[in-house]
């Protein structure tokens, strides 16, 4: 009869000792597991990191990403610090973690080493592949891994309703604001007309640069549409000035597809979203091209 | 000389003119500008000649014809060989008066907005670079420099609180100066001030040769001195005020072709005026015709390379001027 | 004939008088040759005479009509002015030069008429510079410079010529050619009123004096009976010692006093 109580005796209190680390496992790793004063020096990040991690987990982000959280999450940078990257702001936060861009990593890794912090450099994402990479890199930084894994999952449900649609012809398009600058190939505006089924003209070069793209150009490349980014600048500007040119009016009328510039800037899940917009933008751009 | 240089300057500039409606970024062959001209339908060939590269060449022609005059009738009237439109602080001022009507909205509500204020600013700079810089040749010169300094300090204001990075850059694309992308429209807008402009500083001749004596002398001869200074700085406000609304900062232009044109004219002021601004306009087409044929991924700009080519002149200039002023 | 008559003209600069009631009558005919020490005020008072300055107090009448009424151009057809030392601002030809003295009468635009240019050629013959009709004015010599702004004065046919140290800077044989043609002048019926220095020259040649000092006219009347000793110790604090004033023989030694 005793032997059988030992048996007993020693698997209730393994039972009992592994309940209490259950119990209290949580309440000890998290302090040095997941970080709780983060700091972004770059407004892409900015916008990632605040779809991750709550507000309270957050030193600062750029000043730049208010903007941009008022056309994508309005209210939820309510009451975050921002910085402007120097590095008084740097002390004063003393974050422990920093999320960097290749711009920013140098002096980021310079001061940093002072409040010992660890910096993650975020590379820029410029295709949904690298968007993927992105949140996974900053999710598992920031002690997030699941809640990035969901945001990637709802990405490519969109991605993939996208490409469930019944294919149309693809349609010819250029993101031309009239200041001669259009983006070409490996741009995420690129990759986004790519995944709304449409053809960017503008990527005649193999890198990732801005070509040069007049409107003799334009109008020898005779696109089905012209895509103007609308929205980030309310002040007027030159670019109005010359896309509101005559010949623009004249043969584009119909055939100009403003997007959310917002939605451009960054590489983030929203980024699906964009892409969906536009490819219902392309379904309702008349058949044929510019008449003439 | 001069019973064939006429002529012969005449036929350079329709040659230049007739390159520039040849020459773009879009190769179109001969044979298909005629075909395209010819066709009933609008296409590619006529569209690109009548829509973007007629307008750009006459523009180029008026712009030029304007900075080469408004330059002969102030090195006339100042007797001096270093002074134009931008050495005297005027361009620079049209300059913000155009930023000025662009960034603060004036111009999308009322399109005359960006010449008017192009034209006030010009004669802003130019009546203070006027006013200050009576005394001679230094003093001019250096109230030009402080005038320019101003308008640069208000445009670097501009710059500093534009309302967001994109528009810096385009206020500062758009100062180095372009014929690029514009529209009859904006050619019909300006054209009527440039020609006021170019008109009243024609009238001027008989004052500028009179000059040649210097202002007592001219005063003596029945000049009015007060209304020949009034007209110039009048007219070339109102023809470089409206052409740099239109074109952004082109410069040396207005230094360049009267220099050019005297050793063929010789230096009195009334035979140099005309030429000068034959000139400046086949200088200014042939600068935006290299504009387009620099095989480089962005466009160089017009203002860029008028400058490159003029510094080294005015450089040169004043060399010149070192070794034979006392 | 021609009458010009200044009438109690006072010019004030900085509060103080640089012309200071100065009154007198001048006709065609007349050569006055206007002296006076350095500063004494000949310079402004010649451009109030010419129009080319308004007198704070006092008017010039030109015929009987204020010089005020005239404009510029009419002005400019009868008067003609030459500035001290006249200069060329641009290297133009002598002949386009002396062209230049035929502004008033021409258009605003145009070229130079044919009858025009034969008056300019004329002229070039008459101050011995036809010879260097396409030579650039800036590359004349002195005297051949002051002989070609003549020129330039004399070529629309004024009434009169006011002249502003017209022989200053000349070496001898041109002084004395410059000052015989303004005499030249005077004896076809013309008005000429000139500064100059030259004592002995003055004497000669001018048919008038008028002497000037601190701004106000001290002497003004024919060379002979104005031009004495008393004035010119008055005026230089020399004493001089004058022969043959008013003829063409006439010296004026002086030392200081």
């Amino acid at each position: 009869m005793l032997s059988v109580s030992h048996e007993l005796r020693r698997r209730l209190v393994g039972m009992l000792a592994l309940g209490a680390l259950l119990v209290a496992g949580p309440v000890f790793a998290a302090p040095s597991a997941k970080p709780q004063r983060i700091m972004s020096l770059n407004m892409c990040n900015d916008l990632i990191l605040l779809m991750l991690v709550p507000r309270s987990r957050i030193a600062s982000i750029t000043y730049l990403a208010h903007d941009a959280v008022d056309r994508l999450m309005p209210g939820a940078d309510r009451g975050v610090a921002t910085n402007r990257g120097t590095a008084e702001e740097l002390l004063l936060h003393k974050p422990d973690l920093i999320l960097a861009s290749p711009w920013s990593s140098s002096v980021a890794r310079r001061l940093g080493k002072q409040v010992n912090a660890p910096i993650i450099e975020v590379e820029t994402a410029y295709d949904f592949e690298a968007i993927r990479r992105v949140i996974r890199q900053i999710g598992s930084a920031v002690g997030e891994p699941a809640r990035a894994e969901a945001l990637i999952a709802g990405m490519d449900r969109d991605l993939a309703a996208l490409a469930a649609r019944p294919a149309m012809r693809p349609l010819r398009v250029v993101a031309w604001t009239g200041d001669g600058l259009v983006p070409g190939r490996g741009t995420l505006t690129d990759a986004i007309i790519t995944a709304a089924g449409g053809i960017n003209i503008g990527a005649k070069h193999a890198d990732n640069s801005t070509a040069s793209f007049g409107l003799e150009e334009l109008l020898a490349a005779r696109p089905d549409a012209i895509m103007q980014g609308m929205g980030s600048y309310d002040a007027p500007a030159l670019r109005e000035n010359v896309a509101r040119h005559p010949l623009i009016k004249r043969f584009f009328a119909g055939r100009q597809i403003d997007y959310p510039d917002a939605y451009y800037a960054c590489g983030l899940p929203q980024t699906a979203q964009a892409a969906r917009q536009l490819a219902d933008a392309f379904a309702r751009v008349p058949r044929g091209g510019p008449r003439w | 000389m001069s019973r064939l240089l006429w002529p012969a300057a005449i036929l350079l500039l329709v040659a230049v003119m007739l390159l520039s409606l040849a020459v773009g970024r879009v190769w179109l062959p001969p044979s298909a500008m005629i075909d395209g001209l010819l066709a009933p339908q609008p296409n590619l060939a006529s569209l690109i000649l009548i829509e973007l590269r007629l307008p750009r060449t006459l523009l180029a022609l008026i712009v030029g014809l304007t900075l080469g005059l408004s330059g002969a009738v102030l090195q006339g009237l100042l007797r001096n060989p270093l002074a134009s439109p931008d050495l005297l602080g005027v361009s620079s001022g049209a300059a913000l008066g155009a930023v000025i009507a662009i960034y603060f909205g004036l111009a999308s509500v009322f399109p005359l907005a960006t010449p008017i204020l192009g034209i006030i600013g010009a004669l802003i700079a130019g009546l203070v670079t006027f006013t200050i810089g009576r005394g001679g040749t230094l003093t001019l010169i250096l109230a030009g420099v402080a005038v320019t300094g101003l308008a640069s300090a208000g445009l670097s204001l501009a710059l500093n609180f534009a309302p967001n990075a994109f528009a810096a850059f385009e206020i500062t694309n758009w100062l180095l100066g372009s014929l690029a992308e514009r529209s009859w429209s904006q050619l019909l807008l300006a054209t009527p001030f440039m020609l006021a402009g170019m008109a009243c500083l024609i009238v001027n001749m008989r004052a500028l040769d009179a000059l040649t004596l210097g202002e007592t002398q001219a005063a003596s001869l029945g000049i009015d001195l007060d209304r020949a200074r009034l007209l110039a700085l009048l007219g070339t406000a109102l023809a470089v005020g409206a052409a740099t609304s239109i074109t952004g900062g082109i410069s040396f232009i207005g230094l360049l072709a009267p220099h050019l044109v005297r050793p063929f004219v010789g230096h009195q002021p009334s035979r140099v005026l005309l030429p000068a601004a034959l000139f400046g306009a086949i200088l200014l087409l042939v600068a935006d015709i290299a504009t387009r044929l620099i095989p480089t991924d962005q466009e160089v700009k017009l203002g860029v390379l008028t400058s490159l080519v003029g510094a080294p002149f005015f450089f040169w200039l004043v060399l010149r001027l070192r070794r034979t002023s006392p | 004939m021609t009458r010009l008559t200044a009438e109690a003209l006072i010019v004030t600069r900085g509060g103080r008088p640089i012309v200071d009631g100065v009154s007198a009558r001048l006709t065609g005919g007349m050569f006055v040759a206007l002296l006076g020490p350095n500063g004494a005020g000949k310079s402004t008072l010649l451009h109030c005479l010419a129009g080319l300055m308004r007198p704070d107090v006092g008017r010039v009448l030109l015929d009987d009509s204020d010089l005020k009424t005239y404009d510029l151009r009419s002005l400019a057809r009868r008067r003609a002015f030459l500035p001290q030392s006249p200069r060329a601002e641009w290297p133009i030809s002598v002949e386009r030069l002396v062209a230049l003295g035929l502004t008033p009468q021409l258009p605003a635009f145009g070229g130079l008429p044919v009858a025009m240019a034969a008056r300019v050629t004329e002229m070039l013959a008459q101050v011995d510079l036809l010879d260097r009709r396409d030579q650039p004015a800036t590359t004349l010599s002195g005297g051949e410079l002051g002989r070609a702004m003549l020129a330039r004065a004399l070529v629309g046919d004024p009434d009169m010529l006011l002249a502003d140290e017209p022989l200053t800077g000349l070496d001898p044989r041109h002084a004395i050619d410059g000052i015989v043609r303004l005499r030249g002048l005077a004896d076809a019926g013309k008005l000429v009123v000139a500064s100059v220095h030259d004592l002995t020259l003055a004497a000669r040649f001018a048919t008038h004096i008028a002497m000037i000092c601190d701004g106000q006219l001290i002497a003004f009347g024919e060379t002979a009976t104005t031009l004495s000793s008393a004035l010119l110790s008055r005026a230089f604090a020399v004493d001089a010692c004058i022969s043959g004033a008013g003829t063409p023989i006439a010296v004026v030694d002086f030392v200081a006093r």
